[in-house]
């Protein structure tokens, strides 16, 4: 009999594949894996990548150790309107408060109604009188025979979930639990989250729409963590099974149904972990990492080796109140569509032609040209080996296309009109990248650029170069890399306390108690994921601002003793903060703490180091071939290199081809790309 | 000329939008008041260097349209651009120097590259208060600008990078909240300083000529598609009007008039008809008429280009002077925006008639500006400003939305937990305001209501309010939105109050209620689908002794 393996999984879920990531803890060997996605309940999928991966691999379902699973299921069913019939009890009087919101417009000038998304519609909306102050203190007593009569309505109208969200819940959730313990005699069998569990922090409209969609997807993700669970056991994994939240960090299947909501972002944050781990492994301390697929382009950054996590995000226009890995999307990715507006002014997307009819190249009866058919036009993609010779490119019909849409309308030759084309795409992703950087007073020549998605690697070394930075990470296995992010992931808690006081001396001890509730807190719910103390780290942050701001920067605060000199150092720290982002300080005036944070962290089976699988011979790399590419205005030809025949510590000059199975990488002239131990790839631009 | 080619054209344009976003995303970070940072009541622009309006972050359309006028005011008669040198900024809050009204303070920023002008930056901020008769700036009873606050001329608060300081101690010394306004001050002049800086970055990088060169194209593309947009609407002399309520002095309703000529790619907007200048401060100066006049055309003509001032150059305006839309110096003009929004609704009534499948039915038109002065127990003083909206009007195609801003002066609520939290206010009710949408084969949004105790000692109430009497209209046989109203109950007895207060007295335990207008109806309410009203009924927008029974009485 072989003796048992211990194996450490990773299932990323995507719209078309399910990508699996596996590393054997004791020889450190790592193996990646797809298959289809099953749409009707990916979980199925999900088992049949690992059955694939194991038999392909030879080990067996008992050998998995551990299994952390990156989901969708959260954003897929806000964005399709999947979900179940919720009711919500709010204060009498501010039932409407969820679907006035903010009631800004997108579109200043737009005269139609824009769309609004209300997840509870105003007939299942109740109030219920009661009130609490803004300093937690009770202005009217719970009405408890109201409260039974919204009781009855909730039962009457049949909903399938019920949220609780009132009036400065989160300063005292005394009325919420109250509410949520009278639901849970008369309708033990109803699902119910409370704000205060949610989304503890003041501003009544994000809150109340986090805990509604908190309630909403209670069922959603527990149907399908359940589902998941029955259908790993029966395939014969017994190990532990943890979902990838959005910041970041993992969760029990326990812990993402009761507050499902922290899963919004559990795909993308895959990538941004992974972006984290190649930091880490390429030594890299401060990395932009960017993921270009056909529609878009998201931007994240790691700052000293760690990802950016903001307290607020949105989806599909919802403000969801929870942390999340900070990211911005911009509509630009190779699908996105060059046009002329009517005034003659050359515009690139929003629109994109996405997969279907798709890029003219595509044959799939797209006609407006596409920043695909532009890179093909201009030889930084073969017609011939596209996706690895999947899809073979039609370059007659790309050109015809932009030379009559756009070239000839502008006056220009082809060439001219379709790298002008490409120096707008650069300017547009540089310019979104700078926007990032901006929020948070960062500067990118301090910065590598990380790029990945199907896109990614045509542009990225333009956009380096038009923002001043000087090096180009491209991960390894670009095609299954957030499950290799996901691979690495940490257990993550975000507790979260709001306090408006002033940072002073006279505070301190609300301060830490406030702070030492939260480690008790958090260090209880480590207690409950079976950690070793020698696992577990506890983070404490601080959101501060000047008086009277509306907006918070987080700052750290150390491990040690919060005592005065600490308060004083975190004072200190946060005018530098504001000075480096906002360009200037405000020493005079009061620093205010709004919310103190807790990250507690329970770090999973520490792996050993991943190492490469990628074979290539030692020698000097050798093209595969050569093919004309237009770089720097004027057509030359560049050597095309395949990833898989590259050796560690191969160096190529640049200009150069190279393509992965599903992305190609264009090396520009003055750069030169090395292939790093781990298999990662490097592009630094060479020293004038 | 010179021209940027099509490629440098379309990064540059791009880049210049984001150096007004950055500029906009600076203010809404570092700002102190609940008026700038929860309700946005703020906008960023950049000019070139002749001072012409080339890029807009997507702010405010009643600022971002009015900031050019301001700047050409004060070249021409103020501060003549020869004069501007390396860190300075130059400020202004003038309604008769091509401002609003007083609250809002307009200032600009030069930035220089290879020693030359290639840029100006501008950032507007509402401040929550500038001295005068009525804390937030809104005086009821003032017939001249003087009793309306703190007034500054063009003047250099920054002179080559340094802060005068004695100038900004004489305003702040002249208004009620000091550190707030001391706050948003300097958030403004950072904001000035981060466009400033990204321009000359811009400048190194595409080269001072091209930012000297592109504001013709911009300008000119602009001119182009507002040409293009205005020529695809039918040729024709289209008459409309609307009203304000009044000025809160003088007896009868003020109206506007207007007549819009639409001739292949021109368009005219004459005023005439319209009443004179009012006694009280509902006034509207050309600024503010200009800003409404440009929302509502780049609006209706469906205009597909960014929007820049290169828009206006197909506009011609007329606005007789010493009228309701172009008051005369020193009429009082601080609930201008009364008026303004007046203008734009009558304007697009006008443009309805050209083009009835876009424009939807009047949507509240009306901001309603308020705010307390307040006075705690223990001598604490506290000025409280905010602002609320009502209903959008039907449109032909949908039904308005309800509680929704027009994007005339687009502007955010605050939240309430961050009110209370700050004020002593304790808030009974916010929401829809049931019957109150117009009835119409599209029903207007509803309007709201929004109620609160008072909780500290004393208080002195100051309304900026209309619609209490004008309602709006409802298009193509649909009904008006209900009108608004003011009330405040003191132990069970309900005080009406007029749309206009000035320090109304407030003791502990008064509970002050707002209901804001709703959208005006689109196309007879017979037509309504029985679905429609159900659905209405069910979720309680309608009463069936309401609004409801008005729609099956007409059936």
């Amino acid at each position: 009999m072989k003796p048992r393996r211990h194996i450490r999984v990773a299932v990323d879920i995507g719209g078309t594949f399910t990508d699996l990531e596996f590393v054997d803890e004791d020889t450190g060997e790592a193996h990646s894996f797809k298959t289809p996605t099953t749409p009707d309940d990916p979980s199925i999928g999900l088992v049949n990548t690992i059955t694939g991966a194991a038999a392909r691999h030879g080990f067996a379902l008992a050998d998995i150790t551990l299994l952390i699973h990156g989901t969708t299921i959260a954003t897929n069913a806000v964005l399709t309107r999947n979900l179940p019939r919720c009711a919500l009890i709010t204060t009498a009087g501010f039932e409407d408060v969820l679907e006035i919101g903010r009631h800004a417009r997108r579109d200043v000038y737009g005269l139609r109604p824009e769309e609004r998304t209300v997840l509870t519609a105003r007939r299942h909306r109740y109030g219920v009188a009661e009130r609490i102050g803004a300093r937690g203190e009770v202005l009217a007593p719970l009405d408890m025979a109201a409260l039974d009569g919204v009781v009855d309505r909730v039962a009457e109208a049949g909903a399938d979930v019920v949220a609780v969200s009132l009036l400065n819940g989160f300063v005292n959730p005394a009325h919420e639990i109250a509410i949520r313990e009278r639901l849970r005699e008369r309708l033990p069998q109803l699902p119910c989250t409370c704000s205060h569990e949610v989304s503890p922090e003041i501003r009544e409209f994000e809150r109340t729409s986090t805990t509604v969609l908190n309630a909403l997807l209670m069922p959603v993700v527990q149907g399908y963590v359940a589902g998941l669970m029955r259908r790993t056991r029966e395939a014969g994994l017994a190990a532990p099974i943890y979902l990838v939240q959005s910041n970041g960090g993992a969760a029990t299947p326990v812990q993402a149904g009761q507050t499902p909501v922290n899963l919004l972002l559990s795909g993308p944050s895959g990538g941004v972990l992974a972006a984290e781990k190649v930091a880490a492994v390429t030594a890299r301390r401060h990395v932009v990492a960017v993921d270009m697929g056909g529609t878009s382009y998201d931007i994240a950054i790691i700052r000293d080796g760690r990802r950016s996590v903001v307290a607020q995000g949105d989806v599909d226009g919802l403000p969801v109140r929870v942390p999340m890995v900070e990211m911005r999307t911009i509509g630009a990715g190779g699908g996105s569509i060059i046009w002329l507006d009517p005034a003659g002014r050359l515009q690139l997307g929003p629109q994109s032609a996405g997969a279907r009819p798709g890029p003219v190249c595509y044959r799939r009866g797209g006609v407006e040209p596409t920043v695909t058919d532009v890179n093909l036009i201009l030889g930084r993609l073969d017609a011939a080996s596209f996706l690895g010779g999947e899809l073979a490119l039609d370059l007659d019909g790309a050109r015809a296309s932009l030379q009559r849409r756009i070239a000839e309308p502008l006056g220009l030759t082809i060439d001219a009109a379709a790298s002008g084309v490409l120096s707008i795409v650069v300017a547009r992703l540089a310019g979104a990248i700078k926007l990032s950087l901006f929020e948070r007073g960062l500067d990118p020549r301090d910065f590598a650029l990380m790029s990945f998605g199907g896109a990614g690697g045509l542009h990225a070394v333009d956009v380096a170069e038009e923002l001043g930075m000087r090096e180009v990470v491209f991960p390894r296995e670009p095609s299954t890399f957030s499950a290799h992010g996901i691979l690495q992931s940490d257990i993550v808690h975000d507790l979260a306390r709001t306090r408006i006081v002033a940072l002073g001396p006279a505070n301190l001890p609300q301060i830490v108690a406030v702070a030492d509730e939260l480690r008790d807190e958090g260090s209880a719910l480590l207690d409950a994921d079976g950690l070793p103390p020698e696992r577990r780290a506890l983070r404490l942050a601080a959101d501060l601002r000047y008086r009277g701001q509306a907006f918070e920067l987080m700052v750290p605060i150390g491990e040690g003793e919060l005592d005065e000199v600490a308060l004083a150092d975190l004072i200190e720290r946060f005018h530098q903060t504001h000075l480096e982002r906002f360009s200037f300080d405000d020493r005079q005036e009061v620093v205010e703490l709004v919310t103190l944070r807790l990250s507690a962290v329970g770090r999973l089976a520490v792996a050993a180091p991943i190492s490469g699988t990628g074979g290539g011979s030692r020698s000097a790399p050798h093209p595969k071939a050569s093919r004309a590419i237009y770089l720097e205005k004027r057509w030359r030809d560049a050597p095309v290199f395949e990833q898989s025949s590259l050796a560690v510590g191969a160096i190529i000059k640049g200009p150069a081809i190279v393509e992965q199975p599903y992305t190609t990488l264009i090396i520009n002239g003055g750069w030169s790309l090395t292939v790093l131990a781990s298999g990662d790839l490097v592009a630094a631009k060479d020293d004038a | 000329m010179l021209r940027p080619d099509p490629i440098l054209l379309e990064i540059v344009s791009h880049a210049l939008v984001s150096v007004a976003e950055e500029m906009s995303i600076t203010v809404w970070r570092t700002s102190r008041s609940t008026t700038v940072r929860e309700l946005l009541d703020y906008s960023t622009a950049v000019f070139d260097a002749e001072g012409r309006n080339i890029a807009q972050a997507a702010r405010m359309p009643v600022h971002l349209n009015s900031m050019e006028l301001c700047l050409q005011e004060i070249l021409a008669r103020h501060l003549p651009l020869e004069s501007w040198r390396e860190g300075d900024v130059v400020v202004t809050n003038d309604p008769y120097s091509g401002g609003q009204h007083l609250p809002d303070f307009i200032a600009f920023k030069p930035v220089f590259a290879d020693g030359r002008r290639v840029a100006i930056t501008c950032v507007l901020i509402h401040h929550v208060d500038v001295g005068g008769g009525a804390a937030g700036g809104y005086n009821a009873r003032a017939v001249e600008i003087f009793q309306e606050g703190v007034r500054l001329p063009p003047v250099r608060i920054v002179r080559e990078g340094v802060l005068q300081d004695d100038l900004l101690a004489t305003i702040l010394h002249n208004v009620r909240e000091p550190a707030m306004f001391r706050g948003d001050f300097l958030s403004q002049l950072a904001a000035l300083e981060v466009g400033a800086r990204s321009l000359r970055t811009l400048a190194a990088r595409y080269g001072v000529s091209t930012l000297l060169t592109i504001g013709d194209a911009l300008l000119d593309h602009a001119e182009t598609a507002m040409r293009s947009a205005i020529g695809a609407l039918p040729d024709g002399v289209y008459a409309a009007e609307d009203f304000v309520d009044g000025d809160g002095l003088e007896e009868g309703r003020k109206r506007i008039a207007v007549t819009l000529t639409i001739a292949g790619d021109q368009l005219a907007v004459d005023f005439t008809g319209t009443s004179a200048q009012a006694a009280g401060p509902i006034n509207a100066t050309l600024a503010t008429t200009r800003s409404a006049v440009y929302y509502a055309a780049i609006a209706a003509s469906n205009l597909a280009a960014a929007a820049n001032s290169g828009c206006y150059r197909p506009i011609n305006i007329t606005a007789p002077e010493g009228s309701l839309v172009n008051a005369a110096f020193p009429a009082p003009v601080s609930m201008r925006m009364l008026t303004g929004h007046r203008v734009a609704t009558a304007v697009l009534r006008a443009f309805a008639q050209a083009a009835p499948d876009r424009v939807p039915a009047s949507y509240y038109g009306v901001t309603f500006n308020h705010a307390v002065n307040i006075r705690h127990g223990d001598g604490r003083r506290q000025v409280y400003f905010d602002s609320e909206i009502g209903g959008w009007g039907a449109h032909p195609e949908a039904d308005g939305p309800s509680g929704f801003s027009a994007g005339f002066h687009n502007q955010q609520n605050t939240p309430i937990e961050m009110i209370e939290a700050i004020y002593p206010l304790s808030f009974t009710r916010y929401g829809f305001l049931v019957d109150s949408g117009g009835a119409g084969r599209r029903r207007g949004g509803l309007g709201l209501v929004r109620e609160w105790r008072f909780t500290a000692e004393r208080g002195l109430l100051n309304a900026s309010f209309d619609g209490f009497v004008s309602r709006p209209y409802g298009l193509a046989g649909g009904e008006r939105g209900r009108a608004g109203r003011l009330s405040v109950t003191r132990d069970g007895h309900v005080t009406e109050l007029p749309a206009k207060t000035i320090g109304h007295e407030l003791r502990a335990g008064d509970v002050v209620r707002m209901e804001t207008p709703g959208g005006g109806g689109f196309g007879p309410p017979s037509e309504r689908s029985a679905a429609a009203i159900a659905d209405d009924l069910a979720d309680g927008l309608i009463t069936a002794s309401g609004h409801g029974a008005k729609v099956a009485a007409q059936k």
